[in-house]
């Protein structure tokens, strides 16, 4: 895990320092709302609905215990027990004082956390998979190079104010779970024929009010230019991204407007200006980030463990656990274990601080006190002995955290909605709520099988509702709640758009709406057939008639 | 905060310290109990109310005040659902907001 130099603490503490200024100078009234409004953002402290939201940033998703069981500690000490984990691999506390934040930062920082470049036009907290540096299906780790976007991107002068936030995800596995496509950048890393290592490089995806899967500009990106050539896509569009018009300032409308090859055009022309100026680091540096990412140093285990089978066989939730929230880790006999923030009657993506702690107690335990957060809005301990599976199931069951949903429909992406949020125009949390309800039997679930269903309250789509196998769009329709369903998005490697089903439905019709599109599936689908194959092969026309049905 | 008035209205805000939400009182004083809300039937009242919250902004106390259309529950609230769930606090946990407590935190500051 990477460590902070004197540099990164100097610069972290200073803005810290900073902002305690800045809030003081507010408090006094040398600051209006409208001055300190922007200065707060930049150290990701928003007004929301019912208060002040402080979004703090869990750099490419993974942290220590030390470093959660702080997160938990300011849970407890300024706020109101809990955290809400996002799909930014970020987490968001809900009611901060402004006055305390600047206490808030300081204790973050003491772990070496900040909440920079979790808000404002800036290049935000570069995501990545989850399960980087140890899944089994990974060419290499992208942490080193995500790490290095982040030294390069934070309080980057030039990019700074760009005319729209600006998202940037890397993968270095087969499997794209951190939804690549989905972003404003979107980087994949690949080897070329030679056994090099280098980057696909997508642009203009991104999600809001007009939903488009990024493109690809480059095949193959040597690893050395990285930094250089994203410069270069970052100055194009900052030089030419529209400014007049919010809805029309991220990248993804300037490559539609330019057309991908055009914008590839332009930067090649701008990287050829730039890339011998010393921008991109020297491979010792590269060298020096990438050490921290070294993996542990696991013993190869026996990847078969009768006494886990042997409970599984007795324990058909633990199987099922098993089954869905493990994943195969490079070293054999060890897995990466998904927790998910997705109990029964629980708010996606919540934990208590209470939870916080006791993962980050796990994590010392059993997974190399690391932790990791998911787009998904899970918590991952990654790097666990399979032999220690069992005991792990029983501490997190006994503690509310062991719902073996992962990846089955109650596994969804929700965002806060109207329950928390001043944009949304809907309440997200209550429909999952009630469609988790409807789906409560793990057996049924596990039947129904991978199922991805995404809420959003509102058209900025924070709940990716596009890429939801089944989406829910929460709109506002003459002062009622109005829930829109559609079908067939993908955030995976074969990124799809989801398709508008039909007219929407009131808070009850909606999760009436689901069971149905799920009845159909089940009617229809081929011998091992997931959903989305099944919604691919036989097209909308049958749910929607399904849906709509009079009857 | 010039705009159209329709209907009665109430003032809500955010205090500026801590961000909770409050509601203006016949005094122009501010409460997080909605109940204790002035309400304004007439558009000379609600620009009377609004003038009196633009001091408050200004002496910093709260931030972004604006009339809001009201209707009676037993009492002043918010008639829309946005401003409704202000009111009230997060639906899906009511263990949190002033479902619970009108007063869980101190009343907000006195003045105007």
């Amino acid at each position: 895990m990477y460590a902070y130099d004197t540099f990164d603490r100097n610069i972290i503490d200073a803005r810290v320092a900073e902002f305690r200024d800045q809030v003081e100078r507010r408090m006094k009234g040398e600051l209006t709302e409208e001055e300190f409004r922007p200065l707060r953002l930049m150290n990701g402290l928003y007004l929301q609905l019912h208060a002040y939201m402080l979004r703090v940033a869990v750099p490419y998703g993974t942290m220590s215990s030390k470093q959660m069981h702080r997160l938990a500690d300011i849970a407890t000490k300024y706020d109101k027990g809990y955290g809400h984990f996002t799909t930014r691999q970020n987490i968001q506390y809900n009611w901060p004082k402004l006055v305390e934040t600047p206490d808030i930062l300081t204790e973050l920082a003491e772990v070496e956390m900040h909440a920079h470049q979790t808000s404002g036009n800036c290049i935000r907290n570069t995501t990545t998979d989850q399960f980087a540096g140890a899944t089994r299906d990974e060419v290499e780790d992208p942490r080193p190079y995500a790490e290095l976007i982040r030294q390069w991107s934070t309080f980057h002068p030039e990019f700074s104010f760009l005319p729209r936030k600006f998202k940037i995800a890397i993968t270095g596995a087969g499997q794209d779970r951190a939804a690549v496509k989905w972003h404003d950048i979107g980087l994949i890393l690949r080897k070329n024929d030679a056994g090099e290592t280098g980057f696909e490089v997508i642009v203009g995806g991104g999600m809001g009010r007009t939903p488009v899967i990024g493109k690809t500009i480059r095949e193959f990106l040597p690893e050395a230019d990285l930094l250089s050539y994203l410069e270069a896509i970052l100055r194009v569009y900052n030089e030419q991204g529209r400014r007049d018009n919010k809805y029309k300032a991220r990248i993804k409308i300037l490559v539609e407007a330019l057309g991908a090859e055009e914008y590839a055009r332009l930067t090649e022309a701008e990287w050829q200006k730039i890339k011998d100026q010393h921008i991109d680091v020297p491979a010792e540096e590269v060298a020096r980030i990438k050490a921290f990412f070294t993996p542990p140093p696991l013993p190869v285990l026996s990847d078969d463990v009768p006494a886990v089978d042997e409970f599984a066989n007795q324990n058909f939730i633990f199987k099922t656990w098993l089954d869905n929230n493990t994943n195969p880790h490079k070293v054999l006999g060890h897995v990466n274990v998904t927790i998910s923030l997705k109990p029964h009657d629980g708010i996606p993506g919540d934990a208590t601080d209470e939870q916080m702690h006791l993962v980050a107690d796990l994590a010392e335990k059993y997974s190399q006190s690391e932790i990791r957060v998911s787009h998904e809005q899970n918590l991952i301990l990654p790097h666990v002995a399979k032999q220690d599976l069992v005991e792990i199931w029983k501490i997190l069951d006994a503690n509310g955290l062991g719902s073996a949903n992962v990846g089955l429909l109650t596994d969804m992406i929700v965002c806060p909605g109207m329950d928390y949020c001043a944009l949304a125009n809907a309440r997200s949390i209550p429909i999952g709520q009630a469609i988790a309800d409807r789906f409560d039997d793990i057996r049924r679930l596990q039947d129904i099988g991978p199922l991805k269903l995404k809420i959003s309250g509102c058209i900025n789509s924070c709940g990716h509702h596009h890429a939801g196998h089944i989406g829910i769009l929460g709109v506002d329709r003459r002062g009622e709640e109005n829930y829109q369903i559609s079908l067939g998005g993908s955030g995976a490697e074969d990124a799809t758009k989801a398709a508008l089903l039909g007219p929407g439905f009131d808070e009850h019709g909606i999760v009436d709406a689901v069971e149905k599109v799920v009845a159909v599936y089940l009617g229809e689908r081929e011998e091992g057939e997931e959903f989305l194959a099944t919604y691919r092969r036989i097209g909308a026309a049958p749910f929607k008639e399904a849906v709509y049905d009079a009857d | 905060m010039a705009k159209k008035i329709k209907g009665p209205q109430l003032i809500i805000a955010n205090r500026l310290d801590d961000g909770r939400v409050v509601f203006m009182t016949p005094d122009g004083n501010w409460t997080a109990d909605v109940a204790r809300a002035a309400v304004a039937d007439t558009p000379e009242g609600v620009e009377e109310l609004e003038a009196k919250a633009s001091i408050s902004e200004k002496n910093n106390l709260v931030v972004d005040p604006q009339a809001v259309p009201a209707e009676d529950q037993n009492g002043a609230f918010p008639a829309h659902m946005k401003q409704a769930m202000q009111a009230k606090g997060p639906s899906v946990r009511p263990d949190l907001g002033y479902q619970v407590s009108h007063t869980w935190e101190t009343n907000a500051s006195e003045g105007n």
